[in-house]
């Protein structure tokens, strides 16, 4: 099975959809976070266009786009035009990497007098050996988008607001990073695909020699990784720059922070990359500790689900596209519940102060990240040797 | 021609050499100090693209573990120059190297 | 030439290219840009030379975090661009750098096509590998970095917390 050209194009469509779709998302989220503060607030939210407000969002849209395009007199042109686009790439770039379901085979089909081989398409971007390394090397890139847009706008708070958001997400990128070390140690791979192969079945583990299965519980991580999976989540609260961590925007303060000056489609390429960020925690949140694609209770569930698809519609094509499917319904339920929890958490917590949230990342989450990775390999080192 | 176009340890040899020098000229020309900080960093990972390229090519985990020493070294070099650039800055208002003449130990 | 020497050549020039862009951009914050430029170039050579891990790290250590501290300095000074910011005699050191250059490559280029060291390809190295090596072989060397770090962490609050001259 070799690489043709109709494979490559496949390929490259896929990338492009994949983007698109966390794109998309992107309306969808800034309605559930409106509606979602209102009902919080025990308000209405946006009700009046379209059925439960629903084009809401193209209206915005519209707003967004038929906006004067609008540079201030102090700014540093280039630098300001490109900061909105570099802002939005590493959580692009990052999300490329998340495996979405199982692949899809596609048989050797007849078509225009042509035999077409045996397909597989990944339902990811990239697939790649190394994903973790590769995700937390190209989401600390996205300080720079803050960073540049704050000094480009020539705006004193503006700077300020950058300045908060570059000093906040090196220190919370080191809590990022020691906070999967656990689970790290426990799966033994970098490979997201391989960790979500490892999290299939019932929960079970070998302790002192001794094989133990819990038949009503899953086998996924935050299972064996609660601390950890705790602290991570706090941490890409603060990559994302989201409430409680929004120091970087806080408005009581700083006007706007770092967009004060950004106006428009701009203005709204901010509001991708930090929905975009939302969406790359989710995903590695449920990559990591839920398990990924993998559906709850039923255990074996790639082979069960494929065999129930041949039953229905015979082995081929259709049967794997329809697991597939399957897998991706449940990535997008435990996704969409993650950042319900964002918005739920942005509405109900008020923001720090700034000197608590230094501390908070350096002498709350760095210690007990330690801890933990400590804890997990002593545990792992008896557990493993007897 | 093809042959000398194929890409193998050389090649990466002479890109790290390149990025060394380049390196080495922006300590010679530049005034300002962080600048000069930003081209040793240069000359480290130079240095750095040498050792994986010969760690590649050797199949010897060695190389590839002083490149993690060297990043950890410049990162603290790093720190430790910007903080002198800092208190540097506080004193005289600016950063041109020729401020350090004026340090006394 | 094959896919890996075009991507070869791409990042290579790529990285050259923002090298050069370090030392002459006369405002020191596009030179920490094209700085973070070269970084993620060299982390892309190190994934063609199979060593993801450290590419990984260059990302997170150089372009994440190193790189974002030098802008984030240099955005604290406001310099907006510098009045003079090449040296006094700019000629004389730039063809002083040049000859050393120039030098350099001409022991360089023979030497490395006299000792062509391409072995045929077994393995790569891979991540279990290198923490391996690390940590049995160079362990005395990774305790040493450790306490580098500690001293270093100290110094740098020492210097930041220091209101300059003798303060009580």
């Amino acid at each position: 099975m070799g690489a043709d050209k109709v494979e490559i194009a496949i390929n490259t469509v896929k990338i492009a959809i994949i983007f698109l779709m966390m794109i998309q998302m992107v309306p969808l989220l800034v309605w559930l976070e409106r509606r979602g503060s209102a009902f919080i607030q025990n308000r209405f939210g946006p009700n009046r266009v379209g059925p439960l407000g629903l084009m809401q969002l193209l209206a915005d849209a519209v707003k967004f786009i038929t906006k004067e395009q609008f540079v201030p007199a102090n700014a540093v042109k280039f630098l300001f035009l490109a900061a909105p686009v570099i802002a939005l790439v590493p959580a692009a770039l990052a999300f490329a990497a998340i495996p979405l379901a199982t692949p899809i085979h596609i048989d050797p089909f007849h078509l225009l007098g042509q035999s077409w081989g045996p397909y597989t398409i990944e339902m990811q971007s990239v697939r790649m050996n190394v994903g973790i390394i590769y995700i937390l090397g190209v989401s600390s890139l996205g300080a720079y988008g803050l960073l540049i847009a704050g000094w480009a706008s020539g705006n004193k708070y503006s700077l300020l607001g950058a300045i908060r958001a570059s000093a906040q997400m090196i220190s919370y990128e080191l809590a990022l990073g020691l906070a999967i070390v656990g689970i790290l140690m426990i799966y033994g791979t970098f490979d997201l695909n391989k960790m979500i192969e490892m999290q299939q079945g019932p929960f079970s583990f070998q302790f002192m020699g001794q094989a133990y299965e819990i038949s009503w519980l899953p086998n996924w991580g935050i299972f064996f990784q609660p601390l950890g999976a705790l602290l991570f989540f706090i941490a890409t609260f603060a990559e994302s720059n989201r409430l409680p961590f929004d120091l970087p925007e806080s408005e009581g303060e700083l006007v706007a922070g770092f967009h004060t000056e950004y106006g428009g489609f701009k203005m709204l390429m901010f509001f991708m990359g930090e929905y975009g960020h939302m969406m790359v925690g989710a995903g590695l949140v449920t990559t990591f500790y839920l398990g990924g694609f993998q559906s709850p209770f039923v255990w074996q569930t790639y082979d069960y689900m494929l065999n129930l698809a041949i039953a229905h519609h015979g082995p081929g094509t259709v049967a794997s596209a329809l697991t597939t499917g399957y897998f991706l319904i449940w990535f997008s339920i435990k996704v969409g519940l993650l950042l319900w929890v964002f918005i739920w958490v942005r509405w109900t917590l008020p923001r720090f102060r700034y000197d608590t949230l230094m501390d908070l990342g350096w002498k709350t989450l760095l210690p007990w990240t330690l801890g933990n990775v400590a804890l997990t390999a002593i545990v792992l080192y008896w557990a493993r040797a007897m | 021609m093809s042959n000398a176009l194929h890409v193998g340890l050389n090649h990466y040899l002479v890109v790290s050499s390149l990025l060394f020098m380049i390196g080495v000229a922006g300590v010679l020309v530049r005034k300002n100090v962080i600048v000069i900080l930003m081209s040793i960093e240069l000359m480290l990972n130079a240095v750095n693209l040498s050792f994986a390229a010969f760690s590649h090519f050797n199949q010897e985990p060695g190389g590839q573990v002083m490149v993690f020493f060297v990043m950890a070294i410049a990162a603290a070099e790093a720190a430790i120059g910007l903080a002198i650039a800092v208190a540097v800055y506080r004193k005289f208002n600016g950063i041109e190297i020729k401020l350090f003449e004026n340090l006394k130990g | 030439m094959g896919s890996y020497d075009v991507i070869f050549y791409i990042l290579s020039i790529v990285s050259l290219g923002a090298a050069l862009g370090v030392i002459f951009f006369p405002s020191p914050i596009y030179s920490a840009l094209m700085l973070a430029i070269t970084m993620s170039g060299l982390a892309a050579m190190f994934f063609t030379l199979e060593a993801y891990f450290l590419a990984g790290v260059q990302l997170i250590v150089y372009a994440g975090a190193v790189v974002v501290l030098f802008v984030m300095v240099l955005m604290l000074f406001d310099l907006r661009k510098e009045s003079q910011p090449f040296s006094g005699q700019k000629i004389s050191n730039f063809f002083k750098a040049g000859i050393i250059a120039a030098a350099s490559m001409a022991l360089i280029i023979p030497l490395s096509t006299v000792f062509f060291i391409r072995t045929e390809k077994t393995k790569p190295v891979t991540t279990v590998d290198l923490a391996g090596t690390l940590f049995t072989k160079y362990v005395f060397a990774f305790e040493a970095i450790g306490i580098l770090l500690l001293v270093v962490l100290v110094g740098a609050l020492a210097l930041a917390k220091s209101r300059g001259g003798t303060h009580e």
